[in-house]
This record gives C-alpha cells, sequence and structure tokens, in this order.
C-alpha cells in the first residue's frame, strides 16, 4: 500500500514537471552553462554568450574525420530539417574543432556551412579548447602524423544540449536510440523563451 | 608480368607444364573476379580537401576466403581501411591492414564502422561525380569499383 502510493506521487510529480525528463542523459544538474573563448569562421573571437538566444547543441571534432564526425553532424541536420520553420530558427549546432593547427577559421566555416546554415564551426588556440572541453569533462587526442604528416583524433562522441540562456540539459551518446535523440532536440527547440 | 612467367619456366625448360600452370593462374583469377560482388559503392565528401569515406557491400560468392587488403584510386594520394568504433563516449578510428571475407560472407562498409578513408585529393570531386578506385586482394586480385560521389548528408 506505501509502495504504490508512493509510485502514485511519483508519477504526479514526473508529469508536473515533464520538462525535467530528457529521454536521452539528462545533465542538468551536472554540466556548467555554455562558455568558452573561441573563434569563428571569420577569425572573430567569440564567447558562449553570444549563442545565447537559441537552443544550442554542441559537437567537438575535427575536420580531417571522414566517418563519425560528418555522419554525426549530418544526422542532426536531418533531425533540423525534420523541424517545422518557425523551430528551426531556434536551434543552432556548433562544431567545436578539437585539432586547431589543421582547423583555421577558413577550414571550420567551410566544413560547417556544408551541413546547413544552422552550423556554426569554431575553433581557437589549444589553451582555449582545454578550456571547454575540460569544462565539459572531455578527451580528445592526437594520433601518430604517417609520411604525410596527416593524423587522427580520438575525440568525444557525444552531442551537448544547453537552452536558450545557454543551461546544459542534456546529452546525447551514440547507444542512444536516434528517436530519443530526435524527441529531446525538437522538445528542446520549441520550448519558448 | 606476363612475359616474366614465361621467361623464368622458359628457362627451367619446362614449357609444355608452363603453359599449363599460367592457363590455370588465369583461369584461376577469371573465376575469382567474377565471384565477388560489391553493391552500393559511394564516396562521401564534403566541399575543400578533407578526406572522404568509402561505403560499400561485399559479397564473397565463391567457393574460397579472399582477403581483401586495401584500395587505390586515381583521385586520392592514400586510401586506407579503417574501422570507426565507440567506447566510454570516445570516437576511435584505426586502420586495419586486411579483411578476410569467407565465401558465402557479405561485409559491409557502412558509416561508423568499416570505411575506405581516401585521403589528399588530387582531383576536384563534388557531389554528383564518379570516382574510380580499385579494391586489392591478397591474391593480386585487382577488382574496379566506380564510386558516386555523394554528400554525408544523404547517407
Ligand atoms: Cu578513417
Amino acid at each position: 500500500m506505501y509502495k504504490l502510493l508512493l509510485a502514485g506521487v511519483a508519477s504526479v510529480l514526473l508529469a508536473g514537471c515533464s520538462d525535467q525528463s530528457w529521454r536521452t542523459t539528462d545533465i542538468d544538474d551536472i554540466m556548467p552553462p555554455l562558455d568558452f573563448t573561441l573563434i569563428d569562421g571569420e577569425g572573430e573571437t567569440v564567447h558562449g554568450e553570444d549563442y545565447q538566444g537559441k537552443a544550442t547543441l554542441v559537437y567537438f571534432g575535427y575536420t580531417f574525420c571522414p566517418d563519425v564526425c560528418p555522419i554525426t553532424l549530418a544526422r542532426l541536420g536531418d533531425t533540423i530539417r525534420r523541424l517545422d520553420d518557425e523551430t528551426r530558427d531556434n536551434i543552432q549546432v556548433l562544431f567545436i574543432s578539437v585539432d586547431p593547427s589543421r582547423d583555421t577559421p577558413e577550414v571550420v566555416k567551410r566544413y560547417a556551412d556544408a551541413f546547413g546554415p544552422e552550423f556554426v564551426g569554431l575553433t581557437g588556440n589549444q589553451a582555449d579548447i582545454d578550456a571547454v572541453t575540460n569544462r565539459y569533462r572531455i578527451a580528445y587526442e592526437y594520433g601518430e602524423a604517417n609520411e604525410d604528416g596527416d593524423y587522427l583524433v580520438t575525440h568525444s562522441s557525444a552531442v551537448f544540449a544547453f537552452d536558450r540562456e545557454g543551461q546544459a540539459q542534456f546529452l546525447v551518446r551514440d547507444s542512444h536510440p536516434v528517436s530519443d535523440a530526435e524527441a529531446d532536440i525538437k522538445r528542446l527547440a520549441s520550448q519558448g523563451g | 608480368m606476363a612475359s616474366n612467367v614465361f621467361d623464368v619456366l622458359n628457362t627451367r625448360a619446362c614449357r609444355g607444364l608452363a603453359l599449363g600452370a599460367l592457363a590455370l593462374m588465369l583461369g584461376t583469377g577469371v573465376a575469382q573476379a567474377s565471384t565477388l560482388e560489391v553493391s552500393n559503392p559511394r564516396l562521401s565528401l564534403l566541399p575543400g580537401n578533407t578526406p572522404g569515406a568509402g561505403y560499400f557491400e561485399l559479397e564473397n560468392t565463391g567457393e574460397s576466403t579472399v582477403t581483401l587488403v586495401g584500395a587505390e584510386s586515381p583521385a586520392f594520394e592514400r586510401v586506407e581501411m579503417h574501422v570507426s568504433s565507440e567506447h566510454d563516449g570516445m570516437a576511435h578510428m584505426h586502420a586495419i591492414e586486411s579483411l578476410e571475407i569467407a565465401p558465402g560472407e557479405r561485409i559491409e562498409f557502412a558509416p561508423k564502422g568499416h570505411h575506405l578513408m581516401f585521403m589528399r585529393r588530387v582531383e576536384a570531386l563534388s557531389e554528383g561525380d564518379e570516382a574510380e578506385v580499385v579494391l586489392e586482394f591478397s591474391d593480386e586480385q585487382r577488382l574496379p569499383v566506380t564510386f558516386a560521389v555523394v554528400s554525408p548528408a544523404s547517407l
């Protein structure tokens, strides 16, 4: 009886604050708000707060990555393309390079532009990139260069989501079903503000 | 190549046997080529000089195991076989030297798994173009395949 009552209370609570139950991993309480100092595709210094006002998805990668990075970004682009026009205007995707020696502002701009107008390419000096990757507790590691000087980079595969005030909301991992990621992204972009 | 085989075998004065052996070699080669079926070859590429990824399915309809050992393309300086994987929230990618395909087996090079990694474009390529690629096998067999250049958004 007591257990039943508890279950009843829990379901009422859950229904009452539906905006707390993301289907993917909730990072509301564990990740800090969106903040960084980086360089955009025009070579201008930008800060996290410059991207407030829209729901923001953040992915850390590198442009020399032919498979995982473009596929992840293209699928985010698909999800965004399926939103209605108004909702689509309320979301942006930041691609933050962890490979600044190859990813110049010009390179990240051309790369991000290829996925759609909602995509923004950011790079920076190594210290500023380390500051943002440390802030979100993710790692990256450079592989050995081959004789052409080309190397691979091991990097976080997660997509971080922030609301229009820059507050951390959820994190999409590779293991999450695409439908869950889509539902959360849609709901985040639809939130008024 | 063929003339070298003749030269070597001629000096051993067993010409009849050599011709027989050669015919067998050529015959085997032809038979094997027809037992490999590639479908859906696509080369995912973005503007600029970033590397591309090659995806396809390959079926071994023959009776012996074949080993894919690499690929090359006149449109790129370097082509490698890679595998992407994910553990503990990290995306990894590493090169592999060879891949065995058993009789009757069908392997898939697909997004976030096995892929050909095409590095350093020699020719300008864009969506809608075609790229010639040769798949290389351990028995010297070479299988030419035409890849359609596509955007990763189409995958
Ligand atoms: Cu690769």
